[in-house]
């Protein structure tokens, strides 16, 4: 038994001394989503670490990076890094963080930035590690980087506003107001991409109407809390909201026909829609109104002067606990809050890094995107809390998806609310 | 001689390699999902547990369950019925009536066959569009500019038979040349006879055509439970992706959801497991339901 | 006898009209759209968000050779055709003998065989890729443990085995049928002159059974050339081979992403013409082949 245990031992550390030269040598598997953003940034900033770093980057960028790695990752064969958030509809992101397959990157937040005198923790611009978003679990630990980050809101044809001569709502009071105003004129007050897109829109909501505390506790299933007077509120104003919507939208709320949608408030159609910065690389090359000028806001307000919010929405990097060289991994996750990645990030595709001081930079239409939360508007952030895998409950299709049969007549804001409820319920005994 | 010594092999030879393949790729993987259906597993860590029947006890109380397989059974019936009676009449007329255009129209019937299902969801997406498709357009023409479009799409009492039309269009060609083929095989004397007996087409294709091919029609019928199931997740899958809010589910794009996106692969295996189950025990109640005593010619 | 066309009469006119509208109607449907495709092949992108039914404003053959180079399609197309030919190839070779075998011969495993290909009906190829794919990675894993390279995965020999495997089923049924509809004299006065088992089936018999190979040829490269899910499970590695469908992938839509429509389309149109191409070719002989009796006995 002894002898085993010495051989173990040294087996062990001679493991742990030649781990380290191995690293160097095997080329770090670097998967990202592309986005609006394109791929050319994730190919620079790899070139850029492997300047740094002498370290390989093997690179995978895809628009549906989930068909692409899923498989590989079933058969053993992880990336070390992926940037890929969650809400998407293959959620693979969430299928990770229910089977905890994610590494812990606390310690990142105490690492270097790679080239750079700077602490990782003190780089990240404030909140952004503090959700959970970031630490999915609630234990404090954190699993998943913020990256890319893009406040959501409600997009607006400012030109039109202009040639109307009307005023932005600046509570839900004044937007009804304005609702049969446009209805006047032919004009929906509302449209969405797809209904997934309601989640920035309805957490920015939770904390209008309750505030920081009752999003945690709505967001971690706590017991009675939709029968709250705060979330009835919430859910009042979404389902009167879907009496105002485009009705041909959940025709062309899904995958494949969503830029219609989009395209309502270029065509004049509707007046706002929620959406994310990435909206306006999204819609380049598409036909527009005359004097089209792109306008966005945050939510209104609950009660004249309540707080108004914008959700922060940002991509996650994380690194897989199965990856294989989780040392060069976590190099590079403190190396995309370089001033170098950062710059890359931003110049080559105009992704905006959450680190300090550098929505100050911006100029143009980010400047009025990023600067929303200097005039007044508050920062959302967060989501429904991760739990188990419960058979047959999917909570976002049921408190997002079911919008579309509230704008088309087919369920009533009570039978939403009933089946939220009862969600809500079986998530809360799987809560992690 | 030597013929009846080898037999034994030559039978061995030529059966047992397909077998042996049907059996690693087919039936293996099959029994599979049969056990995995017994398990509460994510689908990616080593933590599996155990749990017997749960996933189908759970399965029989999930709603979304139950509307997908609502939603599957009116597809293989409508689609069914429908296709298989325009593809009847599509054959008798192209294979009973002379006339000039007729190979034309033959192949193209079978075009939409051919096609991948991308390009008809890219075709019926600009066919149902509400405010500029083709369908509302010529409705329009009926109706006058500025009425209320219909959203073929959009609205979930009717979306469900915007499926169905594209997939009756999808696979008329296929099962008007199946009819085709068994209806060539008809001899032209039969014809003759009630001809000069003075029976007109229609009463020559219901006592002639019709009961001769009836044993074929049976055959199609459980194509069309097999093939219905696989094709409406197909065009679920690409052209509605379920929605909105879950009113276009059918049994595998739900099956899907749950085995991959929703971290419940060993749930996901018990609705493969149903739809198994299902889809054999139809073909057997549908063969059963349609046994007539068969003419040979 | 008669010796001059009877003059039509007004019942026969209008019949005839009536036939060319029902049939002329059903070819309009398929038509229209497949233009649309063509057409849409030539937009610019900025085209794609107005009504799709607008005429392309020019020829815009850039859609081409960007879907030709930026989703290497080049590459992926040459893919697809080794693939297809490897798995018809395969197919062919094991069922041939297999359905003939299990349509002439009286032996102790037929009627669990003929049962076992039957069930294999309903077994859907959706649901069991997972298990195979999982099956396929244990055998890469033993196969690095002997220290060998990995085989089984990201080859694009076992993706065409798996399209084999699984099109078995249909392809035995179907061609089985066909041989039992085969007069068996042919087959004797093979034997009368000496010719061997192996001898009559491939010289005699595989030849008469021509219509429906080419049938089964027709159908599963339609089914190998437009297939995804599994192509996609099986070629998961990003440095590996991947086939077409999977490679149009990269140029479909996604959420948050600028959208090519342009190169979709070309893209969808360069996937197409094959398969048209292919069934121009066979179409003749695809109503010949479709002899679908059922297994008898």
């Amino acid at each position: 038994m002894k002898k085993l245990m010495t051989i173990a031992l040294a087996l062990a550390l001679t493991i742990g001394l030649f781990l380290p030269a191995m690293a160097q040598e095997a080329p770090l598997k670097v998967a990202a989503i592309e986005t609006a953003y394109g791929a050319e940034i994730w190919q620079e900033v790899a070139a850029g670490f492997t300047a740094k770093t002498g370290i390989k980057v093997e690179l995978v960028t895809d628009k549906n990076l989930e068909d692409v790695i899923t498989s590989q990752m079933k058969a053993g064969d992880y990336p070390d890094v992926v940037m890929l958030a969650t809400g998407r509809k293959a959620a693979l992101t969430e299928t990770l963080i229910k089977e905890n397959l994610l590494e812990d990157l606390t310690d990142v937040l105490s690492m270097k930035v790679l080239g750079e005198e700077v602490l990782v923790k003190d780089k990240i611009a404030g909140g952004f590690t503090e959700s959970s978003l970031t630490n999915p679990y609630g234990d404090g630990k954190t699993y998943l980087a913020p990256m890319f980050y893009s406040p959501c809101g409600l997009f607006y044809n400012a030109g039109l506003f202009a040639e109307k001569g009307w005023e932005l709502p600046a509570t839900w009071d004044d937007m009804w107001a304005l609702g049969d105003k446009a209805k006047a004129e032919g004009i929906a007050l509302f449209a969405y991409p797809t209904a997934g897109y309601f989640d920035a829109f309805f957490y920015a909501l939770l904390f209008e109407v309750g505030g920081p505390e009752f999003f945690e506790k709505a967001t971690r299933y706590a017991e009675g809390i939709w029968d709250t007077p705060e979330a009835q509120q919430a859910f009042d104003i979404v389902g009167k909201l879907a009496t105002y919507t485009e009705a041909s939208v959940p025709s062309n709320a899904n995958n494949d026909n969503y830029l219609k949608n989009q395209q309502l408030i270029l065509d004049n159609k509707a007046l706002f829609m929620p959406n994310g910065t990435w909206v306006v690389g999204e819609m380049a090359d598409a036909p527009r109104a005359d004097g089209f000028q792109w306008g966005f806001m945050a939510l209104p307000a609950v009660t004249e002067g309540g707080d108004r919010y914008s959700y922060t929405w940002f991509e996650q990097l994380w690194v897989p606990a199965e990856a294989q060289n989780k040392e060069a991994a976590k190099q590079f996750v403190s190396y995309v809050y370089s001033d170098e990645a950062a710059s890359i990030f931003f110049e080559k595709g105009g992704a905006v890094q959450p680190i300090v001081g550098l929505a100050e930079t911006l100029e143009g239409d980010n400047k009025m995107f990023f600067s929303i939360y200097d005039t007044g508007a508050k920062a959302a952030l967060g989501n429904f809390a991760a739990t188990e895998p419960v058979e047959g409950v999917n909570f976002a299709d049921t408190v997002f998806g079911t919008v579309n049969s509230l704008v088309s007549g087919d369920k009533t804001r009570d039978q939403w609310v009933e089946a939220i409820k009862v969600d809500s319920d079986k998530l809360r005994e799987a809560l992690k | 001689m030597d013929r009846h010594k080898g037999r034994g092999w030559f039978i061995f030879w030529c059966s047992a390699p397909a077998f042996l393949l049907f059996i690693i790729f087919m039936v293996i993987p099959t029994f599979n999902i049969f056990r995995m259906s017994l398990y509460k597993w994510g689908g990616f860590s080593a933590r599996r547990t155990f749990i017997g029947l749960g996933n189908f006890r759970t399965l029989f109380e999930d709603m979304k369950f139950l509307q997908a397989f609502q939603n599957t059974v009116l597809l293989i019936v409508v689609v069914s019925v429908i296709t298989i009676t325009l593809a009847l009449g599509y054959a008798a007329i192209l294979s009973r009536i002379k006339f000039k255009g007729q190979n034309f129209f033959r192949i193209v019937f079978y075009i939409p066959n051919i096609l991948s299902i991308v390009i008809i969801s890219a075709v019926f997406s600009a066919v149902y569009d509400s405010h500029n498709g083709l369908l509302n357009g010529i409705l329009a023409l009926f109706k006058g500019e500025g009425a209320q479009p219909v959203y073929w799409l959009g609205n979930q009492n009717i979306i469900i038979y915007s499926l169905a039309g594209a997939m009756i269009w999808q696979a008329i060609g296929y099962y008007m040349v199946m009819y085709m083929a068994s209806m060539a095989a008809i001899p032209e004397s039969l014809y003759e006879s009630a001809g000069l007996e003075g029976a007109g087409k229609l009463t020559q294709f219901f006592q002639i055509t019709l009961p001769l091919i009836w044993n074929n029609l049976r055959t199609t019928l459980t194509f069309f439970i097999i093939s219905s199931i696989n094709m409406s997740f197909m065009f679920v899958k690409v052209m509605t992706d379920g929605g909105p809010d879950g009113s276009t589910e059918v049994f595998l794009s739900y099956m899907y959801k749950q085995a991959y996106t929703n971290s419940t692969y060993g749930y996901g295996m018990a609705i493969g497991v149903v739809i198994f189950i299902f889809s054999f025990a139809l073909s057997g109640i549908v063969n059963l339901v349609t046994r007539r005593e068969t003419l040979e010619v | 006898m008669q010796y001059h066309k009877p003059r039509p009469t007004a019942s026969a006119i209008a019949s005839r009209f009536l036939i060319y509208l029902v049939l002329g109607l059903l070819a309009i449907l398929i038509i229209v759209p497949l233009l649309w495709v063509f057409m849409a092949s030539f937009k610019q992108n900025s085209e794609f968000y107005g009504s799709p039914w607008v005429l392309p404003e020019g020829l815009y053959f850039q859609n081409y050779v960007d879907a030709w180079s930026k989703a290497r399609m080049g590459d992926f197309m040459l893919n697809s055709a080794v693939t297809t030919a490897m798995a018809l190839g395969m197919l062919l070779i094991f069922a041939l003998p297999a359905a003939y075998v299990l349509s002439r011969f009286r032996f102790r495993l037929r009627r669990l065989m003929n049962i076992s290909f039957m069930g294999g009906l309903f077994i859907n190829v959706n649901y069991i890729v997972v298990p195979i794919f999982l099956m396929l990675v244990a055998g890469d894993k033993q196969l690095r443990a002997w220290g060998a390279a990995p085989f089984f995965l990201n080859n694009l020999f076992m993706l065409a085995l798996v399209y084999a495997a699984t099109a078995l089923p249909f392809t035995v049924y179907l061609l089985s049928g066909y041989f039992a509809t085969l007069p068996v004299a042919y087959e004797e006065a093979a034997y009368i002159d000496g010719a061997s088992n192996l001898t009559t089936m491939v010289r005699v018999m595989f030849p008469l059974a021509l219509p429906a190979i080419i049938t089964v040829i027709l159908f599963n490269f339609l089914s190998f050339w437009n297939e995804y899910i599994i192509a996609m499970t099986l070629l998961s590695s990003s440095t590996g081979p991947k086939t077409l469908p999977v490679g149009l992938m990269y140029l479909t839509k996604a959420q948050n992403a600028r959208s090519e429509f342009g190169q979709l389309y070309a893209g969808l149109v360069l996937v197409m013409l094959p398969t048209l191409i292919l069934y121009m070719l066979v179409q003749r002989k695809l109503t010949q082949g479709m002899a679908l009796g059922g297994l008898k006995g």
